[in-house]
């Protein structure tokens, strides 16, 4: 069994093979997994694989690749496959991490404050002047503790001969943690007794310790101190992961236009308010922080955040300007700061980097180029590596005569060769394949001391096992550090809860959030309506619908050309035609109908994500994922079958708003989009009810407005008009009608007033008051004047009353500020 | 001289700011050569928080904030300076050849050495500037040489440029204003290795009689200050008026370019469109 695992596995002659330490050799800490692999059939291994991607999937885990046609929410690669580490290995990676990020934090510090190593020689002036990412406002402010590099992670390689070296280091706002987490999370359910058994060591604690020391280091004021996660926002390659970790960490997710400056601190806005931030951990770059000090040209800072850090008023973690650690051009000068700095030589090395800004570095980089690569000196330099390897000798001059022309934008390093770890594929899960990793570690600042995470994110190359980057398609793997002693099982989820912190109100609730919950349940409706209204429509041309709808159709065309699923000013579709209108309708994302509105609801929710739970998700990425699988045309009953499944997700998802959403002003303004999207939409769909003809069938309304089985089980006649009012406008116990929208709403609306004060609904409560005085034997009745002027009255106070929402919550969300210059 | 500067900055709104934030640069700094007698600004409407500090080069930022609603917003800074004179004293000093200045550049005025950005630099601007620089010239030297010949090659022209005109195209139309100017010939002095940086201030807008009223009097003016290596130290060239600064300019701030010390800098929510009025004068006081 053990030979058929390894049948295809490669020797590494000039790799280190991080599995085997001779041929069919396993190391000690590999043998548990090689023996339970080895021991499994290939049909076990499958359903561990499915099971592995099946959950990254659901779980939406995501990573953008800006490159990529597909764009946005390429699901993360993950193998199935843990990377192993013993712990004497572990123990060495630690102690230089831990020595790597002080030293690092020190310079950084140094540089934004006293400059002395440059005064003494030991630093260049370029690599601090040169570098775009010196960001010179941010200079002279104290950081707390002494600390700027919150968080700090490093890429690690191992050569040939075993030993590790760091490629790069990441000091500005490293992502991967948060991947590392939800890898874990998944591969041990994937083995969960062998995780047991191994004793793997947990990551939890790293988290609670980066947690409370912001929370520590932050401005205090006397009350709990409120750190936020401040997010780019869902085009991010990251999103996921902020998504993640706000989530993990009990922080709330921001964009820039949630947070303002004022009075030198920084505020959150909510729905109660503003409310004081004293914590940013950040995952925007340091340049896009402040429009009014850094880069202008982006609206996704905070304008006046430098001022109110120089202040002390807020801890931004990573400090602002970290991003300048992160240069090849450091790396040759680090020995010589270590001595000097911590008074011990650097633990572990960097890949042996020089400057060609240094005359002699230049001459000796151009002499042996075919064994180096050629990277920028600073990441403002987008230029993609050089392997001098693949030049010829014409590309070689080329490349010379680049670095002489502009020395100092180059450093010239050497390659590692690097090692290589098994991975399992899908397709042959028995034949174990290698690929080159590397390995991200993570070490955070804590007031004893920096702490290391014990695991980190292994990288998978994909092709050019030279590169590794997610950019470039590769894949991922669970770390595992095993432990020497007793396993620290701390959970950030099983952590005690003092009475003090019990916390009832959403008051983080920001404005955005409202807003986007608002629109999300509009959209919901909508998108609701709009499957119903096409389905009704598209029943009457399949063969087994129930032939009940020979009329109507005057009327669905009207209420599809309300909705300018149909051109306004043409004359009656014929059947081709309108059967041609419905199905771009449901798959054309350019044109009105489902299609653009499920689209509208996909960024809705992308900005939402924090806030709906794993289930929300998984109904909605499969309902994208259906669409998204029709590529060939599709017979009419598919596409039924297909608007059946949105409409019971749709049901899913109004379930879960239901039954697992907390009742805070979030949910309520959920609800409230909800209700004022479906009183609109009912409401103008009765107007044209009532404008067609009199002895209409009516059996389409009642498909439509899901009241059917009501009806049947009301009364054994066909449809009327007194008993369907009385159901779609006059009972309060049908969750479709006008009554609950209307009693809803001015219900959620009185609500928002005890908490927010004064909204203004007395047009809903003006609408209520019409409703109990309609008479049924008057008003009842197809041709009432008095029914439809109550119809519209309805809808223009469902239009108020989200006017007055948004004016007096989120007029400010989505305007961006911008930047002006007088000379 | 004793000047009166007064400076207005006027922002018409077509719909009101709700939130403005605006960082100034208009305080003359305080130098050998200037000495400010009274500085005041007056802003409408007026600021809900306004603080006043140091910026890394060593200039004085004003910063204020207007959390009101405002459809327009007027900032008036009204400067009363004696500038004495300096050029003669700064051709006296010892020449360096410009080679050696470049090398004193890297320890001592390392911060004006680099791109910034409003400055690239590219091969065709280093061959522009390698025509001032032959071998074992003066630093100085080169630079007023390089400072004529952008006055002699370049229009000065209101319309060709704006703010955010790319140097590569200021190179190619051979047009711009004072700031153009300056970020050109940083540009060139940088391309060499040498440290330049950018001054902001005004200029004299009525000269003394006999004298010749100078180009870009009635805005704000940007020049260049060149570091000429040990000895030769910083130098002001104006290559808007092909000359050494002397007593006619008022000088407000430094830094590597027009972004570091724009005078008036802000973001702003809300507000629509907007028009911008700025006007300027410099009169001569009696001493």
């Amino acid at each position: 069994m053990a030979k058929e695992l390894l049948a295809e596995y490669p020797r590494a002659s000039a790799r280190y093979d991080e599995m085997l330490a001779a041929p069919q050799a396993p190391r000690a800490h590999w043998q548990a997994l090689f023996a339970q692999l080895a021991a499994e059939p290939a049909e076990r291994l499958r359903e561990r694989l499915h099971d592995v991607q099946r959950q990254v999937r659901e779980n939406g885990v995501t990573y953008n690749v800006y490159a990529d046609p597909q764009g946005a929410d390429r699901p993360w690669e993950l193998d199935l496959l843990p990377f192993i580490l013993a712990p004497e290995e572990w123990a060495s990676i630690e102690a230089a991490i831990l020595q790597r990020s002080t030293l690092l934090n020190r310079i950084l510090v140094d540089v934004y404050g006293e400059q002395r190593l440059i005064k003494e020689g030991l630093l260049p002036p370029a690599l601090i002047h040169g570098h775009a990412g010196f960001l010179r406002p941010c200079h002279g402010a104290k950081p707390p503790g002494g600390v700027m590099l919150h968080l700090y992670a490093a890429d690690l390689a191992r050569s040939p001969d075993g030993r590790w070296w760091v490629l790069d280091d990441r000091t500005q706002a490293p992502s991967g943690a948060g991947y590392a987490l939800e890898n874990r999370i998944v591969i041990s359910r994937a083995f969960p007794e062998l995780f047991n058994d191994l004793k793997v060591q947990h990551l939890a604690s790293f988290f609670a310790t980066l947690r409370d020391s912001l929370a520590h280091w932050a401005p205090q004021d006397g009350g709990a101190p409120l750190t936020v996660l401040l997010t780019p926002g869902p085009h991010n390659e990251t999103y996921f992961e902020h998504t993640y970790l706000a989530r993990y960490l009990g922080l709330p997710l921001v964009e820039g236009t949630d947070l303002t400056v004022r009075e030198g601190c920084v505020w959150l806005k909510t729905l109660s308010g503003l409310r004081r931030v004293h914590a940013i951990l950040r995952r925007l770059d340091d340049d896009y922080c402040d429009p009014l000090e850094l880069r202008g040209d982006s609206a996704l800072g905070v304008p006046g955040l430098v001022d109110a850090v120089r202040r002390g008023n807020v801890l931004v973690a990573n400090a602002l300007g970290s991003n300048l650690l992160q240069s090849s051009t450091l790396l040759g000068y680090l020995p010589r700061l270590s001595e000097k700095l911590l008074g011990e030589p650097l633990k572990m090395p960097s890949v042996a980097t020089w400057w060609c800004g240094e005359p002699a570095a230049l001459e000796d980089a151009i002499a042996k180029l075919d064994k180096l690569v050629i990277r920028p000196a600073f990441p403002q330099l987008r230029v993609e590596p050089m392997f001098g390897e693949d030049l010829d000798e014409r590309g070689r001059k080329r490349v010379a005569a680049m670095l002489r022309a502009r020395p100092s934008d180059y450093v010239a390093q050497e390659l590692v060769q690097l090692s290589q770890a098994p991975v399992c594929d899908a397709q042959r899960p028995r034949r174990l394949q290698a690929r080159a990793i590397g390995l991200r570690v993570f070490a955070c600042a804590s007031p004893n001391g920096y702490v290391v995470m014990p695991g980190g994110l292994t990288r998978v190359a994909s092709a050019d096992a030279r590169v590794i980057a997610m950019q470039r398609g590769g894949s991922s793997k669970d770390t595992w550090v095993l432990a020497a002693g007793p396993v620290n099982t701390f959970s950030l989820l099983r952590r005690e809860i003092g009475p003090a912190e019990l916390v009832r109100s959403g008051a983080n609730l920001s404005s955005r959030v409202v807003e986007n919950l608002y629109w999300f349940g509009r959209y919901c409706e909508r998108c609701d309506a709009t499957a119903r209204l096409l389905r009704v429509a598209l029943a009457r041309f399949v063969d087994d619908a129930p032939d009940d709808g020979a009329d109507g159709r005057a009327i669905l065309v009207a209420l599809l050309r309300r909705d300018d699923m149909l051109p306004k000013d043409a004359p009656p579709p014929t059947d081709p035609e309108l059967v041609a209108a419905l199905l771009s309708a449901i798959a054309d994302e350019t044109r009105p109908g489902l299609a653009s509105g499920l689209r509208e609801l996909a960024r809705v929710a992308a900005h939402l994500r924090e806030r709906l739970s794993l289930d929300n998700w998984r109904t909605l990425n499969r309902m994208a994922r259906g669409r998204g699988r029709r590529a060939r045309p599709a017979a009419l009953a598919e596409v039924l079958v297909e608007l059946d499944g949105v409409i019971s997700a749709f049901t899913t998802l109004s379930g879960f708003a239901l039954d697992g959403m907390t009742r805070d002003a979030g949910w309520r303004f959920l609800s409230v989009g909800r209700r004022i999207e479906r009183l609109q939409t009912l409401a103008a769909t009765l107007k044209l009810a009532l404008e067609g003809a009199p002895g209409e069938d009516l059996t389409w309304l009642l498909r439509l407005t899901d009241s059917i089985i009501t009806y049947r089980a009301r009364y054994s006649t066909r449809p009327q008009w007194l008993p369907v009012l009385d159901l779609l406008v006059r009972d309060e116990a049908n969750p479709r009608s006008i009554a609950f929208q209307v009693g809803g709403l001015r219900d959620y609306a009185r609500r928002l007033e005890d908490m927010f004060g004064v909204i203004g609904e007395e047009r809903m409560q003006a609408s209520a008051e019409a409703l109990a005085a309609l008479d049924p034997g008057a008003d009842l009745r197809h041709g009432s004047a008095r029914l439809a002027a109550f119809l519209d009255d309805c809808s223009g106070a469902a239009h108020r009353l989200g006017e007055q929402l948004g004016h007096r919550f989120f007029s400010h969300v989505g305007e961006a500020s911008r930047q002006t210059f007088a000379t | 001289m004793r000047l009166q500067v007064e400076h207005e900055t006027h922002y018409q709104y077509s719909s009101p700011v709700l939130l403005s934030q605006q960082l100034l640069h208009l305080s003359p700094r305080a130098l050998a050569w200037q000495r400010c007698h009274a500085h005041r600004l007056q802003i409408e409407p007026v600021p809900g928080e306004l603080g006043e500090r140091d910026d890394f080069f060593g200039n004085a930022v004003t910063q204020f904030l207007i959390a009101a609603p405002h459809p327009e917003l007027r900032v008036h800074a009204s400067t009363t300076v004696s500038v004495a004179p300096r050029e003669r004293e700064a051709l006296a000093r010892p020449r360096v050849p410009w080679e050696e200045a470049r090398e004193q550049a890297r320890s001592h005025a390392a911060a004006f050495l680099h791109e910034s950005p409003h400055v690239e630099t590219w091969r065709e601007l280093a061959q522009f500037a390698a025509q001032s620089f032959p071998a074992g010239r003066a630093a100085l030297d080169g630079a007023v040489d390089l400072a004529r010949r952008i006055h002699a090659d370049f229009e000065f022209d209101r319309k060709a440029t704006s703010v955010s005109t790319p140097l590569r195209e200021v190179m190619k139309k051979r047009r711009g204003v004072c700031q153009d100017f300056a970020h050109l010939m940083i540009g060139a002095l940088r391309s060499l290795g040498l440290a330049a940086s950018y001054v902001s201030g005004y200029l004299l807008t009525e000269p003394p009689p006999g004298r010749a009223r100078l180009i870009g009097a009635d805005a704000s003016h940007a020049w260049v200050s060149v570091y000429c290596g040990a000895g030769g130290g910083w130098v002001d060239l104006d290559p808007t008026n092909d000359c050494v600064v002397d007593d006619e300019h008022v000088t407000l701030a430094w830094g590597r370019d027009f972004g570091d010390v724009t005078p008036m800098r802000g973001v702003i929510l809300g507000g629509g469109g907007q028009e911008l009025e700025v006007r300027v004068t410099v009169t001569p006081l009696a001493e």
